[in-house]
């Protein structure tokens, strides 16, 4: 028998099942290539502000304008195609008058995007095409993994323990995407007021920052691990059933809290300015992994020998 | 610098054509399952 793997679609999966993961990895894929040249393109506008003479200053500047009009030639496919989940997203969002985890997404893309939009037209500013194509391509990236995961254990049977974790795990993120919302606001503001050229900057760190990626794959990253082990291990006795519902609640506090506790870490640097757009997108990356990392280790429970102090204990 | 003008171009015609492979190897369905290639060769029936 193959083990289960999960990126090869699980068995009998339906024809629409198919046909969305294939539409999420092309839009994933292009905004990985979009990003990576994008990425090289901004490289001459980090330059910008390095000591050199008039005339090597001049052709530099002309460089940057050219690169300016390629980034978003290459992001107009990446916003309209690629990101079409997250507007959708947004949009049922506030159809619902609800604050999801897209509206704070929409609105971060809609706040980088814009502004660098009219600063290559008006050939003067910074771009921030970079951590537009960073943040869709992480973010992309992260929902592809949480769909094939969600489409692995979908036909098994719903958990106990489950509904209370999923209603914790969302009434913080809603605290949450309220909370940060309003302090980008309140931060972007008072910025704007006291050194306008770096307003736009921090607005879109702290806007990149507000989306709870992390939080809201916390808990689902640790249900599909323990019914990843279900699925691989069969039927187990009571006790051993307990046993890794307690280690999946544990593994899922972790993760909501974790999240939390760094994404309260790294906002106040943000707001004072230290992180760059693209160094946000980034953490945001960097704090989804290590969410379905840690989610991840319980998967491989059975290997450490719990099982075992379980059945000499009980 | 007169090079940049006909080297980005070419470069963004390049990654437009590296895109559309993509999108057209993803919609024939040659990522469905990354694993079939090395499996079919263990379901092989010699006999």
């Amino acid at each position: 028998m193959r083990t289960p793997n999960l990126f090869s679609p699980p068995a009998g999966i339906s024809e629409s099942s198919r046909r969305e993961r294939r539409r999420m990895l092309a839009r994933t894929g292009l905004a990985w290539l979009v990003m990576m040249q994008v990425m090289m393109l901004a490289f001459p506008g980090y330059l910008r502000h390095a000591e050199r003479s008039a005339e090597a200053q001049q052709t530099l500047e002309q460089a940057i304008v050219l690169m300016n009009w390629s980034s978003l030639v290459l992001c107009m496919p990446l916003i309209t195609y690629c990101a079409w989940p997250l507007w959708q997203g947004a949009w049922h969002d506030l159809g619902r008058r609800h604050v999801g985890m897209d509206v704070p997404v929409a609105l971060g893309l809609l706040a980088a995007f814009i502004p660098s939009v009219i600063a290559t037209w008006r050939q003067a500013g910074e771009v921030y095409f970079d951590s537009v194509s960073m943040f869709v391509a992480f973010l992309l990236g992260a929902r592809y993994l949480e769909l094939c995961a969600r489409q692995a254990v979908a036909h098994l049977p719903a958990h106990g323990p489950d509904g209370t974790l999923l209603a914790l795990a969302d009434r913080w993120a809603l605290r949450f995407v309220c909370v940060q919302l309003l302090l980008a606001a309140g931060v972007g503001l008072w910025w704007w007021w006291v050194q306008p050229g770096q307003a736009v900057a921090v607005t879109v760190a702290l806007l990149v920052m507000s989306c709870p990626c992390a939080l809201s794959m916390s808990v689902p990253a640790a249900l599909a691990a323990r019914r990843t082990l279900s699925l691989r291990h069969g039927r187990q006795s009571a006790a051993e059933e307990q046993f890794l519902d307690e280690a999946m609640q544990r593994v899922a506090r972790q993760n909501l809290f974790g999240s939390l506790a760094w994404h309260g870490l790294v906002t106040p640097l943000a707001a004072v300015g230290w992180v760059q757009p693209w160094l946000a997108a980034l953490t945001m990356l960097v704090s989804s992994l290590a969410v379905a990392a840690n989610a991840w280790r319980l998967t491989r429970i059975r290997g450490s020998g719990a099982f075992g102090l379980v059945n000499s204990t009980g | 610098m007169d090079g940049l003008f006909l080297l980005l171009p070419i470069s963004l015609l390049l990654v437009l054509g590296i895109g559309v492979a993509f999108w057209w190897a993803v919609f024939s369905g040659q990522f469905d399952d990354a694993g079939e290639a090395a499996q079919a060769i263990l379901d092989d029936d010699d006999s």
